[in-house]
């Protein structure tokens, strides 16, 4: 590389790695822009050829670090919760571009009743319809608050969908074979959980604690749809991914390490129990069509532990925090996630003092 | 985030999308092969995307370029009107694992997890689901087949037979023996659980080799119960390359 590369060569991998510590950092990313009227940066050839040679010059010079097979396990988690939930992002984000762009307000006014206490359990049913994991019930879930649907009933839908999708019912009656109750079980604590929420929100919810991000206002005169569609459908998926990357990482570092032989010295007390796999569920992000294998897998957890660990895993985790704090704001993602926790066990433990 | 980095961030994630799953068989070592399907799709849709963006970056008079302030930047998602163009900059991070498929993948989960989880517990099987083996010698068996027969089988069928299975090697740091190991997941490589049948008989191969033995049950235990030791006396090692999709318990094609 020649000297003269140096700054905007820098200033390529600064932007990366600043985000990695603090989504707030004032910007050093592309250097100083001319106000001329085209937006692509000055020296974007460089940028571009930065960013592509300098983080693996970069991992080049750190490789012997990253051949520890600690840490290669870490990348390989990572990147593995990363690139399984990638595309049902990118649906979830392609719906709700859609949603903005294409369907009218009123569609919502017409289908959903105009009582929110009715709206929200109608709300949480509807989330069979969104056959995915809950990366993509975010960002349809705000598409929905942004055309005027009622965030109590957003939220049902939001809660709801990840959990009791078909999808996710089936993969739990595989991985429980025999025992239809606790699919049953499932789906009743998920809707319970998710309707309490919608109506905890009606009762004590404050619109400020949502950022507000007027971004999306439907259609406006002068732009095509289509380009409506897509300018909302690439800023969401690019806003969403990089939460989806932070909260990869985080379970990842979780699941590295701390090893799972470690959680069954915790099997033993049946409440400690529960409240421990809540916990898991939380730390360890699996994507919901797969939580249900991983229940089962906890064999020495009573049938109500596994259950509550099915409850909470879809609705809160640290991905999903990651990804509700971008999306909806931190004032909101911690309460609203510290809430659903309690919500849902308590629902689990009812649901499944009945059932199993 | 300038608009034409957007539309460079979009092509490098299609383009590690796509080199992992079209050009290579990078993805197998993460996800399950009924991703690829997906994968591409999300792939060749961003691909678009980003040249769509470009595209229209392309065109001074395009409608949609209704940004004609530079402070965009300085304050992101923080309420300007309509603009859908500035994302935070933490939608940097998609280039981690972007330039991470295509230039440094790391390797498929193996012996480090192994060594710090326990074994994943079998599915309890019904007496009549147990089939007379196979008059073969030696038979290949998956790891869950042994560890089936030893800890369950009542009729012992597993006695004395001198069994093939393939797996990669985990060192045990606590003394004498090794584990031969297959990883499994259900979803994607974060919810690995892995079968182990411990080996005796040979040195430990270096971790993560792949090799198949042969070898017969090592007596410990009472067979075709759970106090029996889910252990093979190993008489013949050999390295095997590892199989394309390493995340399964099953019989290698051709290997008998």
């Amino acid at each position: 590389m020649q000297k003269t590369d140096e700054p905007a060569e820098g200033a390529a991998v600064r932007a990366p790695h600043a985000e990695a510590a603090d989504a707030h950092a004032p910007a050093s990313a592309a250097g100083p822009e001319d106000a001329a009227e085209h937006s692509w940066p000055r020296h974007w050839p460089l940028l571009l050829l930065g960013a592509a040679v300098v983080p693996g010059a970069v991992l080049f010079l750190v490789g012997r670090g990253l051949e520890e097979p600690a840490v290669q396990a870490w990348r390989t988690v990572c990147l593995s919760i990363a690139v399984q939930a990638l595309p049902f992002l990118l649906l979830g984000t392609a719906l709700s571009g859609a949603i903005n762009a294409f369907v009218p307000a009123r569609v919502f006014n017409r289908l959903l009743p105009r009582n929110p206490a009715l709206a929200v359990p109608v709300a949480g049913a509807a989330g069979v319809v969104l056959p995915g994991c809950e990366c993509a019930s975010v960002p349809v879930a705000n598409s929905l608050i942004r055309r005027g649907v009622d965030p109590a009933a957003a939220f049902a839908f939001l809660l709801s969908a990840p959990a009791v999708n078909p999808i996710v019912l089936v993969a739990t009656a595989v991985a429980f074979p025999g025992s239809p109750e606790m699919v049953l079980a499932r789906l009743l604590a998920s809707l319970l959980t998710a309707a309490s929420m919608g109506w905890l929100w009606l009762w004590l919810g404050r619109a400020e604690w949502l950022k507000p991000a007027p971004r999306h206002t439907g259609h406006h005169g002068g732009r095509s749809r289509w380009t409506e569609f897509r300018l909302g459908f690439q800023h969401d998926f690019l806003h969403a991914g990089g939460f989806l990357v932070v909260g990869a990482m985080a379970a990842a570092t979780f699941n590295v390490v701390v090893p799972r032989s470690v959680l069954d010295t915790f099997a033993d007390s049946p409440w400690l129990s529960v409240l421990f796999l809540a916990g898991l569920a939380i730390l360890l992000s699996v994507c919901s069509e797969a939580d249900a294998f991983v229940a089962a897998s906890l064999s020495g957890f009573s049938p109500l532990a596994r259950l509550t660990f099915m409850v909470v895993g879809p609705m809160v985790d640290l991905k999903l925090i990651a990804l509700q704090t971008g999306t909806f704001g931190r004032a909101f993602a911690l309460r609203f996630s510290a809430a659903t926790v309690v919500v849902a066990i308590l629902a689990s433990a009812l649901v499944g003092g009945v059932l199993l | 985030m300038k608009r034409p980095l957007q539309a460079l961030l979009l092509v490098v994630s299609a383009l590690g999308l796509l080199h992992a799953t079209v050009f290579t068989d990078l993805y197998l070592r993460y996800v399950k092969e009924g991703m690829r399907p997906l994968l591409i799709a999300s792939g060749a849709l961003l691909l678009v995307l980003g040249a769509a963006e470009a595209w229209s970056l392309r065109k001074p008079t395009a409608p949609d370029r209704d940004r004609g302030h530079d402070h965009d930047d300085e304050h992101p998602g923080h309420g300007h009107g309509h603009d859908h163009s500035a994302p935070p900059r933490i939608a940097w991070l998609l280039l981690l694992p972007a330039l991470s498929l295509l230039f440094y993948a790391p390797p498929a989960i193996g012996a480090y997890s192994a060594s710090r989880e326990a074994p994943k517990a079998v599915e309890v099987k019904d007496q009549d689901a147990f089939d007379p083996l196979p008059a073969t010698s030696p038979l290949p068996m998956t790891l869950t087949d042994f560890t089936t027969r030893v800890q369950q089988d009542r009729t012992k069928a597993i006695a004395g037979r001198e069994v093939l299975m393939t797996g990669f090697a985990t060192p045990d740091g606590s003394g004498d023996g090794w584990y031969l190991t297959r990883s499994i997941f259900s979803c994607c490589a974060a919810d690995t659980q892995f079968v182990k049948v411990r080996a005796h008989g040979t040195p430990a191969p270096p971790a993560d080799t792949w090799v198949t033995v042969t070898g017969t049950w090592h007596a410990d235990g009472t067979l075709g119960t759970g106090s029996a030791d889910v252990a093979l006396d190993v008489r013949t090692i050999k390295k095997v390359p590892r199989p394309t999709n390493g995340y399964t318990d099953a019989l290698l094609p051709g290997a008998g």
